[in-house]
């Protein structure tokens, strides 16, 4: 779409220029021109990959070739021929060198393939949109499984502590340690109070502080005035002996 | 990386191949030096000679194979696939763990204390 864009303003632009320079030319040839910019907008990347991937096909071809073609010279070359136009130290010395020269096109050959293939490594990663896809599909799946198993222990783990609380809510408002008085606040009210104010791990453990010392209640009581009972019912001092 | 089955499997064939080009220089620097004796062992030289060029052959139809792969599924543009948002709640998922593990190790120190003599 982006493309088609671009080659409408350059087809805008490029008329606007030719009616400036002059009526000169024919209408056909602005005409054909046009649509021809706006496909060779439209053409560039893709050409580009095209082109990259036929040089790829044209180095291994080439590569290989080389290969096969020293090779083979190299065993010709190996032959040892009765009739030689030069000495047979000098063919020994030019099949030598020859030889050398050979293999040592093998060689760079060979590396050339290499870099072939390290260049397909790295334009298959980049490029590869499938296997990307379901890697990446992959990976949201094992976080989305490992985020679930989170959150249901946690869940029930809420759900355990939320059933020892309650028992330890029935035991500590069934002892002689909770006193009730006029301030006594619904557990809702006493929720939202903790959250104006500053809500720590020492407000929420005040109640076991004062259940050890009994003798500081009535210091601890004047200090905590807004001390509230979390469960909505509290015994009062009366139902003890 | 090992769960990325199919995205590695090119590849590991790729690297397979870097193998296997070393193997084919490997068999022809082997026929080279063979020819250079006295007595040049015929099995060997054949067998080695046949090493080659089944080499040869292997890479460069795999090669193609690849390219010609690629030729069909390469487009001109990036790709914009993320797995940022499961990595971020799967990270949140972890915290309220530790959140959790924290605020429960502090409990249970304060029991703790109430319970020491």
């Amino acid at each position: 779409m982006l493309g088609n864009i671009y080659g409408a303003r350059r087809l805008a632009r490029g008329r606007r220029r030719r009616a400036r320079r002059g009526r000169g030319q024919g209408r056909s040839e602005r005409g054909g021109a046009g649509p021809r910019a706006a496909m060779a907008q439209q053409r560039v990347l893709p050409q580009s990959k095209e082109t990259l991937l036929q040089s790829y096909n044209k180095r291994l071809k080439d590569d290989v070739k080389s290969i096969m073609d020293n090779f083979t010279e190299i065993i010709k070359t190996a032959k040892i021929e009765d009739e030689t136009q030069v000495s047979r130290a000098t063919q020994g010395e030019q099949d030598n060198y020859e030889m050398h020269v050979r293999a040592a096109n093998i060689v760079r050959a060979g590396e050339s393939l290499m870099k072939l293939v390290s260049d397909l490594k790295q334009f298959l990663i980049l490029n590869d949109f499938p296997s990307v896809n379901e890697a990446i599909n992959q990976r949201n799946q094992q976080l989305r499984s490992l985020q679930e198993e989170c959150d249901k222990k946690l869940i029930a783990l809420r759900d355990e502590i939320s059933i020892d609380l309650y028992e330890l809510e029935e035991e500590y408002y069934s002892s002689s340690y909770s006193l009730c008085d006029s301030n006594d606040l619904p557990l809702c009210e006493a929720y939202w109070r903790q959250d104006f104010a500053t809500l720590s791990p020492e407000s929420l453990s005040m109640p076991l502080t004062a259940a050890t010392a009994e003798q500081s209640v009535a210091t601890s009581q004047s200090s905590t005035p807004s001390h509230p009972h979390v469960n909505g019912h509290g015994a009062g001092p009366t139902e003890h002996s | 990386m090992a769960g990325y089955g199919v995205a590695n499997e090119r590849l590991r064939v790729l690297e397979e191949l870097e193998r296997e080009i070393g193997a084919s220089l490997q068999s022809a620097g082997t026929v080279i030096l063979e020819l250079s004796k006295e007595k040049a062992g015929e099995r060997l030289l054949e067998r080695q000679a046949a090493q080659f060029s089944a080499a040869i052959q292997k890479v460069e139809s795999e090669l193609s194979a690849q390219i010609r792969y690629l030729t069909q599924v390469a487009t001109g543009q990036p790709h914009e696939g993320s797995s940022y948002s499961a990595r971020k709640a799967c990270q949140m998922a972890l915290n309220r763990v530790d959140y959790a593990r924290l605020k429960l190790g502090e409990l249970a120190r304060a029991c703790e204390q109430m319970l020491e003599p």
